[in-house]
């Protein structure tokens, strides 16, 4: 046999197939950088460390025990370190979950179904709170009911009313379930909407010429068939809020209020990494569960509730008559406090000299173009001249970019291997694989690469403290959103557009470029933005695997709140806040200005 | 300037066979059209010519050389097979100019710069899009889209055609001049042609030969007119022709060979030997119609008339058996009016009842005429 026969044989196409080559490649490195960092998490957990001896005189380093299980869940500490965590993770995560749902379920219902004046711009300023970081309410929180019971100086509320707020409302269960609301309320409200976009207005004429009021069609009619998409938002709601760090730490640790993330940073703080890896591995099963829970529920019932016939389907609005105003400026005042005020006050705070005085002669630029002072903020200079933040700005914008970049590429890959193997069982676990990061809470995902990336392991050297290790985990983080976005873009395009430039002669390579590329570009530059801004404001994920050399915005900020320098760490948030926001400007106008000829034709 | 050959070619999809041992002989400058309906495996076929699909079973040869070989695992890949192919969908690439579109391909050859301008200026004046060469496929209407299409199987200069339903997305008047086009086209050529299509019609005017495809297998290989002559099953039978065939099933009636009988029509088929049940397939036309009475003919009552232009169908009814006929616009006939059925002897064919298989006319014209 020739060499060019031994080349056309079937086998070695099979094998020599650049798309059956990826996928063994991708298959193996996400295998490695997904399932084997858990992996090494649970065995991290029932292993003696080095470190246990202190803890323990049976410790044997290497032998395989459940003494860290019993530690964490049974033992005299239990108490502190599990249980009382874990009930105010699910009172705070509960309670903030059904504040979001009422009122992004509400506000969606305005925008979507109602007359409501003025949706065109209340929708994006609806949607701000989301798109900052969590950790910029939480610090807008503390500047108005920071209590000095606790240390540090007094907020506007005290500064207004003269008297201390009551500790209830500056730290613990209230601030934190109310901020979690105040963050997550856009993200029940755009599940909400999507369900409510579907629903044929004829379903509620119907309802309307049997004789019904406006209230029963809502209660009988409108809300059980939006009632699955409230259920799967309130379980993924529930699901974000669990994996919270920053936000329940600034407004939980003050007062040893803890929940089940902040003690898995706790831990780790004190040296008890096998403890927090136990922690994580709950947090972990918390969220599986709840996830789960909303598949099962979704999955159920989606059949029974499916709401677009394709047919007729007509969306008219429901007038609201006198309250049409009312309903405006409440949802306007909403807004703005919510959306708003947490930035003006972070601003105006960052311009104070001395935290804590509101008055106008306290106002300065030196936290923002001021040079080192040894009598303000421990002589730390203004953001412009802080060397220290600068180069976070510089890492933060870094690490965004090729982590956007990366994992839009890589999910770009994914997504064409899932689309067009599908049948293909290989093809299909990669494709569950690349989900696995959706279902990891982003402190317990952090905590997973410490221990895989501590030491050296094979050939593979000590990632630890390397900005390589960023890069990393953000990619893999954001895996599961390019993914779906790549999926999204590759099905839009027809077999036949690649099967013409086969036959034309044309390479894997050259039909991946010239053909798939170009035409996904639109979905998948959106899905790039979207990831640039999601790392940019990511905490959780790398504050465990932060070190000084590798620091990003969000990192330092959280040091500098940490520390007690307020007015620093509320301008690196602010900056951060206007970077992601107009992050999504960009994006919002991208979305309006889509190059409509590359929609057309596809199929 | 290239033949195929098809040999014992098997697809299946799972359980699903889509193509069952189908062998196939293409001349080289032919137009063979694949016709059949909707699952039976006529664009499994082309798709596996194409390279595109990999057959389980078989061996295909083009101009001689094997590309396909199940025995040999031998499969060159789509790129290498030297032949171009239109699209159902067309498949331009939406982000590329009508020239970047017809580019591609020379692209992939490597020509010289100017021999690949020469060529795409010539193929683009020949298709008359030279003024819209810098349009993108989407401001082009459906039969433009579909020229560029053609030009870029034309600019490659495949030897080999293939095509997919390429008519089925334009309008019925775009689509009659696009026949005329398309057969202009390969003929100027000479390429061997493949060519895909459920359209009867399509396939009856532009081929040299139709195969007609069911349930992945080949039911005849023939010229357009025989094919509708002489089908060689009652599938094909049924299958061709609009009006559908009238296909009678007869018996033979007690003692007397000759004579066949469904209860309501008796027809004489002139055989000496023949199975007892046949099937006799007689084409609307070949029906004629009596105001007055004739002799071994059936008289039946008018049960419906569907004037269309030229001719005017009608459905004829004697207790169970419906006829269809198809009389010149001349004759006047109302419903509910009795008339005189005549079949077209030399017209007739005859199947067997049980396999379906044609048996032949039923007086051998040469024998007796």
């Amino acid at each position: 046999m020739d060499l060019s026969t031994r080349r056309d044989s079937p086998l070695m196409r099979l094998i020599l197939d650049p798309v059956n080559i990826l996928l063994m490649i991708l298959l193996g490195v996400l295998f490695y950088l997904v399932l084997w960092p858990f992996l090494e998490l649970v065995l991290h957990t029932i292993t003696w460390g080095d470190g246990d001896r202190r803890l323990s005189r049976d410790a044997v380093p290497g032998e395989y025990t459940w003494f860290h299980w019993l530690q964490v869940t049974a033992s005299p500490l239990s108490e502190r370190m599990l249980y009382a965590p874990l009930v105010n993770t699910m009172i705070t995560g509960v309670i903030s979950t059904v504040i979001a749902l009422i009122v992004g379920g509400g506000l969606a219902w305005c925008v979507i179904r109602s007359d409501m004046p003025g949706k065109g711009w209340l929708q994006p300023i609806l949607t701000l709170p989301y798109i900052v970081p969590s950790f910029a309410i939480a610090l807008a929180w503390e500047t108005v009911f920071r209590s000095p019971k606790v240390g540090g100086q007094p907020g506007l509320y005290e500064t207004v009313l003269g008297v201390a707020p009551p500790e209830w409302l500056s730290y613990g269960t209230f601030p934190i379930s109310i901020t979690l609301a105040m963050h997550y309320f856009p993200f029940a409200y755009l599940l909400v909407a999507g369900a409510l976009a579907t629903i044929d207005s004829q379903m509620e004429e119907g309802a309307l010429l049997s004789g019904a009021s406006r209230m029963m069609i809502l209660r009988r009619i409108t809300f059980p068939v939006v009632a699955p998409a409230f259920a799967a938002a309130f379980v993924l709601t529930f699901g974000k809020t669990i994996g919270q760090f920053a936000l329940p730490f600034l407004l939980g640790a003050p007062t040893q209020f803890h929940t089940i993330a902040t003690m898995v940073y706790a831990n780790l703080a004190l040296g008890l990494d096998s403890m927090a890896y136990v922690l994580a591995i709950l947090l972990i099963l918390m969220s599986l569960l709840a996830i789960w829970a909303s598949n099962k529920f979704v999955g159920n019932n989606a059949r029974r509730f499916e709401t677009i016939s394709g047919k007729g389907f007509r969306s008219r609005q429901v007038a609201l008559g006198g309250w049409r105003w009312p309903i405006f400026w409440s949802v306007a005042m909403f807004g703005f406090v919510v959306g708003i005020l947490p930035l003006i006050l972070l601003g105006y705070q960052s311009l104070m000299l001395i935290d804590g005085f509101f008055n106008l002669s306290n106002l300065t630029m030196h936290f923002w173009t001021g040079q080192s002072d040894p009598e303000i903020a421990m002589g730390e200079p203004g953001v412009l001249h802080n060397a220290n933040i600068l180069g976070a700005t510089w890492n933060t914008i870094e690490l965004a970019f090729f982590s956007a970049v990366i994992a839009s590429l890589i999910g770009l890959i994914i997504a064409y291997i899932v689309v067009r193997k599908d049948g293909n069982p290989l093809a299909k676990m990669l494709d569950q694989i690349a989900f696995i990061p959706f279902l990891f809470p982003t402190i317990a995902f952090g905590a997973m690469y410490l221990t895989m990336f501590a030491e050296p392991r094979g050939p593979i050297p000590a990632l630890y403290g390397t900005f390589t290790l960023l890069v990393l985990i953000s990619v893999v983080n954001r895996l599961p959103y390019s993914v779906k976005t790549g999926v999204t873009a590759v099905t839009q395009i027809g077999r036949e557009l690649e099967e013409a430039a086969e036959v034309a002669g044309a390479s894997w390579g050259r039909r991946f470029r010239k053909i798939i590329v170009p035409l996904a570009s639109s979905g998948v530059v959106t899905g790039m933005m979207v990831s640039f801004v999601g790392v940019m404001r990511e905490l959780s994920l790398i504050i465990l695997l932060i070190t000084p050399s590798t620091r990003v915005l969000m990192t330092v900020g959280f040091n500098y709140a940490e520390e007690g320098l307020t007015q620093l760490s509320n301008a690196l948030v602010l900056i951060v806040a206007m970077l992601t926001i107009a992050g999504e400007l960009i994006l919002w106008w991208a979305g309006k200005s889509k190059l409509v000829r590359l929609r057309e034709k596809h199929s | 300037m290239a033949s195929i050959e098809i040999e014992n070619l098997t697809k299946r999809y799972g359980a699903m066979t889509a193509l069952d041992n189908v062998s196939l002989k293409i001349e080289s400058g032919e137009f063979l059209v694949l016709l059949g309906p909707s699952g039976c495996g006529k664009t499994t076929l082309l798709r596996c010519l194409a390279g595109l699909e990999t057959p389980d079973e078989g061996e295909i040869y083009m101009d001689g050389e094997l590309v396909f070989s199940s025995k040999l695992n031998r499969i060159v890949p789509p790129g290498k097979r030297n032949l171009g192919m239109v699209f159902q969908s067309y498949a331009l690439w939406p982000h590329m100019t009508v020239r970047d579109n017809v580019k591609f391909g020379l692209d992939v050859l490597n020509l010289s710069e100017s021999d690949s301008k020469n060529r795409l200026d010539q193929v683009l004046k020949d298709l008359g899009m030279s003024d819209l060469q810098n349009r993108y496929p989407s401001e082009l209407s459906g039969g433009q889209q579909q020229r560029v299409a053609l030009a870029r199987l034309l600019a490659t200069k495949p030897p080999v055609f293939l095509m997919d339903e390429p008519l089925s997305n334009l309008d019925a008047r775009l689509r009659m001049d696009m026949r005329v086009e398309l057969k202009k086209f390969q003929a100027s050529t000479g390429s061997t042609t493949v060519y895909v299509t459920h359209d009867q019609t399509e396939a009856m005017t532009m081929s040299t030969r139709v195969v007609v495809m069911r349930g992945g297998q080949i039911q005849q290989v023939s010229p357009p007119s025989q094919l509708y002559k002489r089908p060689e099953n009652t599938f094909v039978a049924d299958f061709i022709g609009m009006p559908r065939i009238n296909l009678i099933q007869v018996n033979q009636s007690d003692g007397k060979n000759r004579l066949y009988s469904n209860g309501d029509i008796d027809i004489d088929i002139g055989w000496d030997e023949a199975p007892s049940s046949i099937v006799v397939g007689a084409r609307p036309e070949d029906l004629k119609i009596w105001k007055k009475k004739l002799e071994h003919s059936p008289i039946c009552e008018v049960s419906s008339v569907l004037p269309n232009g030229p001719e005017t169908i009608i459905q004829l009814t004697k207790g169970k058996t419906i006829l269809l006929a198809r009389i010149g616009h001349e004759i006047d006939v109302h419903e509910g009016e009795k008339v005189t059925v005549q079949f077209d002897q030399k017209a007739l064919n005859v199947y067997d009842a049980k396999s379906g298989v044609l048996l032949g006319p039923p007086i051998d014209a040469d024998r007796t005429n």
